[in-house]
C-alpha cells in the first residue's frame, strides 16, 4: 500500500457519459437535495412573510463563523476530488491520504459548528428567538447532521480501501461517497449567503 | 502557470468568492448590484462543483442537467425574492 509502488500506467479514466458511483447513491442525492429545496422554500416564504427578523438575523449571527465553515467545506471537497484523481492512476497511500484531510475538514466544520451554536446561545440566540432563527437552526442543524454521516461514509471509505475492498479499478464505493460528500458542500453553498450574508 | 480547469484553480476561485461573499456580509446596505453578485457566486460555485469536482461535465446527461438545473433556479429565487417581496407574500398568504 505504500506510496513508493510505482502507479499502474493504465491510468483509469471514466467512460464519457457515465454514472459517478452507482444510481442508488443519485437516488440519495436527488432525494437530499430535493430536502433542501424544500427547506430553502420555507426560508424564502417566511422572509417575504417576516421581512424584519431577516432583515436583522443575519446581523446576529457569527459571520466568522459561517465564512470558515464555507472555506473548510470547499476545502474538503477539494481533497475528495484529489483522492478519486490519485486512486485513478493507482497512488492508493496519497488516495488515503486526501481522505484523511477530508475526515479532518468534517470534524473542523463540526467544531466551528458547535462553537457557533454555543456563541449564539451565550447571546440568548436560540430556536424560539423569532422566526429567522427557528429557520436558522432547523436548515444548519440538518446539515450538520449531513456533515456528521458524511464524514463517517468517508471513514468506511478508507477502510474499505485498507481492506483491498477499493482499488484503482474497482472504486465505484468511493467515487459514490465523494460525490454523496460534495452533495453537502453544494447544499451549504446555498444556506450560506441565505442565512449569513442576505438581509 | 495554472491550468484554468484544474481542480487546484478551481478550489483556489471559490475560495476566493467566499471571502468576497464575506465582504458584503459586512456591507450596511446591498442594493440590486450586491444581491446580484451574491446569486452569480451561488450559481458558479454550483456550477463549478457540480462540473469538476463531481465530474458531471462529461458524465449522465440527466444527471449533469439535472443539478445544473438546481443552480439556475435557487439564485433565479434569490433574485425574484429581492425583487418582488410583496407580491409573493400576497400570492401566498392563506386566507
Amino acid at each position: 500500500m505504500p506510496d513508493s509502488i510505482a502507479p499502474s500506467p493504465q491510468a483509469v479514466i471514466p467512460a464519457k457519459n457515465h454514472i459517478p458511483g452507482n444510481m442508488a447513491i443519485w437516488v440519495g442525492i436527488l432525494s437530499e437535495m430535493t430536502e433542501f429545496a424544500l427547506m430553502f422554500i420555507v426560508y424564502f416564504l417566511a422572509k417575504v412573510h417576516n421581512p424584519e427578523f431577516f432583515s436583522e438575523g443575519p446581523l446576529r449571527l457569527n459571520t466568522t463563523a459561517g465564512v470558515l465553515n464555507t472555506l473548510v467545506l470547499l476545502s474538503s471537497s477539494y481533497f475528495v476530488i484529489k483522492a478519486i484523481k490519485s486512486i485513478r492512476i493507482g497512488r492508493i497511500a496519497r488516495c488515503q491520504r486526501w481522505l484523511w484531510y477530508a475526515v479532518a475538514m468534517g470534524a473542523l466544520y463540526l467544531i466551528i459548528k458547535f462553537y457557533e451554536y454555543h456563541w449564539n446561545s451565550e447571546r440568548g440566540l436560540a430556536t424560539d428567538t423569532d422566526i429567522f432563527f427557528t429557520v436558522y437552526y432547523y436548515t444548519t442543524f440538518n446539515h450538520l447532521l449531513h456533515v456528521g454521516w458524511g464524514s463517517g461514509a468517508i471513514l468506511w471509505a478508507i477502510m474499505g480501501i485498507r481492506m483491498g475492498g477499493i482499488t484503482q479499478h474497482n472504486h465505484s464505493g468511493l467515487e459514490a461517497v465523494a460525490v454523496y460528500w460534495h452533495m453537502i458542500d453544494l447544499a451549504w453553498i446555498v444556506i450560506f449567503p441565505l442565512l449569513y450574508v442576505l438581509r | 502557470m495554472f491550468n484554468t480547469k484544474s481542480v487546484d484553480f478551481i478550489w483556489l476561485v471559490l475560495m476566493g468568492l467566499t471571502l468576497l461573499s464575506a465582504a458584503i456580509a459586512e456591507s450596511p446596505d446591498q442594493g440590486l448590484v450586491l444581491i446580484l453578485v451574491i446569486t452569480f457566486t451561488v450559481a458558479y460555485k454550483g456550477r463549478m462543483i457540480v462540473d469538476h469536482f463531481m465530474e458531471l461535465k462529461d458524465a449522465n446527461r440527466l444527471l449533469r442537467n439535472s443539478m445544473r438545473v438546481y443552480f439556475y433556479v435557487i439564485p433565479g429565487m434569490i433574485v425574484l425574492v429581492y425583487l418582488f417581496p410583496e407580491l409573493i407574500a400576497r400570492l401566498t398568504t392563506l386566507h
